[in-house]
């Protein structure tokens, strides 16, 4: 599968499934590139910030993605977190 | 593939950490939070939602995914998490802290009475009903004392007093406090505090991991800022500890005897105490790991983190190597200097750029409302350094918070 193919369908899985999913935390997802069977995400709104963004990465929005596209290795998230305004979750010490 | 169950609540600093561990190891990962996650509709073989406020009930629904899905491991990364572990753990039939211990540690007043039983030194207490009469325990109090709610955790609420008059003010502060609508305590814990005796003196963290019983040090840190109230807000770590080889031997003797005295015999254990004249006094002895970003300073073995020999031993994987790096090293909280919303930092890259700092990761965001103590529980922000000594740690971690600048309205 070229790159173009594997591009278009990880966008394909990230406006049908994945953003429908996160828009319910006032977050989403745009896809920044796919680059060597690597994904590379953002994560915005709700997302961008929130404690549970990595759970919500690694065992959602990855796991969904490789097993939609077994081509893909891995989902990198390129987030600036810090930078996020309205986190769903903040995170506190503990 | 051996399947661990990760309890992250979802305000925790520790997720990224942990999730990370367990990807380096491979294992079958199950995140287990007290809120859905958007995916578990999609994922429900590894996102599931306990109510971490009931262990036994958790317990159940775990047992219930066990049928199909055997975890060989559970790990809990804060206070109550520890429990709730403990309770899963327990009904699943795998090695790990007794319920009744965990719950010790989550609780300052029955760590407390078992560490007295045991005769290990702590600071001597009593209980303060918040439906008594506030005046006259204020009278009958020693002089100064430290007040406490018996289950938060990052200082929240812990207040010292001199007098009657600040006994009295301290008290309808934290009572106050524990009515917020973000504070969620039950049973004893809604009703009482703890008053106990102000130890003066350095305070030091000990890093632990406890295996069968036994307590393996993984760091000592020196706390150099002194914590002498009235509120008692972290901010600088550094190890190894400059304290002399003889006290630090003392430090964890004494901390091997309160793990002992709780009963915790397996997992992380994150312990604080004084020193003064007389030797170290535990102040606390959590059955879980350092919070916040703070394991960041510690590599073990050949670059293993904290988390990855908390899994490890979890898993009971072999663990090559227990020492940490040689490499003196430290964090710095970066404390929130007053109330209000955060518009803007100034000075990261400056602070970054000091020798020896590796990482400035400020964590509050931008239009955050910040709460400082003793309400709060939040910290700005953390900065992280290695040098050549202990000393230059402190004096990189100091330079570059120096730097730092938040607008805060």
């Amino acid at each position: 599968m070229s790159v173009e193919e594997l591009r278009s369908k990880v966008q394909d899985l990230i406006d049908n499934m994945i953003n429908p999913a996160v828009a319910g935390h006032g977050g989403y997802v745009e896809l920044i590139d796919v680059q060597d069977n690597r994904v590379y995400l953002q994560m915005g709104g709700g997302c961008q910030g929130c404690g549970a963004a990595d759970i919500t990465l690694k065992s959602g929005i990855e796991r969904l993605i490789k097993e939609e596209i077994p081509e893909i290795h891995e989902v990198l998230d390129t987030t600036d977190h810090a930078s996020g305004a309205n986190p769903y979750y903040t995170a506190g010490k503990a | 593939m051996d399947r661990l169950l990760l309890l992250l609540p979802t305000t925790t600093y520790r997720t990224e950490a942990f999730i990370d561990a367990a990807r380096a190891l491979g294992v079958d990962l199950v995140c287990a939070s007290e809120k859905p996650n958007v995916f578990e509709a999609e994922a429900p073989e590894h996102l599931v939602t306990l109510d971490f406020t009931d262990p036994e009930g958790a317990a159940a629904s775990v047992a219930n995914f066990h049928k199909a899905r055997p975890i060989q491991a559970v790990v809990g990364v804060d206070d109550t998490t520890a429990v709730v572990a403990a309770a899963i753990a327990e009904r699943l039939g795998l090695e790990a802290n007794p319920v009744a211990a965990a719950s010790a540690a989550r609780n300052k007043l029955e760590m407390r009475r078992r560490l007295h039983a045991a005769h290990v030194p702590a600071p001597r207490f009593r209980t303060i009903s918040l439906e008594g009469d506030i005046d006259r325990a204020a009278r009958d109090a020693e002089f100064p004392c430290v007040l406490k709610p018996l289950t938060l955790s990052a200082s929240r609420g812990v207040i010292r007093a001199d007098d009657p008059a600040q006994f009295v003010a301290a008290v309808r502060r934290i009572r106050a406090l524990l009515a917020r609508p973000d504070v969620s305590v039950a049973a004893d814990a809604a009703r009482m505090l703890l008053a106990e005796e102000f130890v003066p003196g350095r305070e030091v963290a000990l890093e632990g991991l406890l295996m069968e019983g036994r307590l393996h040090t993984l760091a000592l840190f020196d706390k150099p800022d002194p914590l002498d109230g009235p509120f008692f807000e972290e901010t600088i770590y550094v190890t190894p500890s400059r304290l002399p080889a003889d006290v630090q031997a003392r430090i964890e003797t004494v901390t091997a005897q309160a793990c002992a005295a709780l009963d915790l015999t397996q997992g992380p254990v994150h312990a604080e105490l004084r020193v003064d004249e007389r030797g170290p006094w535990v102040i606390e002895v959590a059955a879980r790991s350092i919070g916040g970003l703070c394991s960041r300073t510690l590599r073990f073995g050949t670059g293993m983190t904290l988390e990855e020999l908390i899994l490890r031993h979890a898993l009971r994987w072999p663990i090559a190597s227990l020492q940490r790096e040689r490499r003196p090293a430290g964090v710095m909280m970066i404390p929130i200097p007053r109330a209000g919303r955060l518009r803007a930092v100034h000075g990261q890259a400056q602070a970054e750029a000091v020798p020896g700092i590796d990482e400035v990761a400020v964590t509050a965001h931008l239009t955050q409302e910040l709460v400082p103590l003793p309400e709060g529980w939040q910290y700005l922000g953390f900065i992280f350094a290695r040098a050549e000594s202990a000393d230059a740690v402190e004096r990189a971690l100091r330079t570059a918070h120096a730097q730092l600048s938040f607008e805060i309205e």
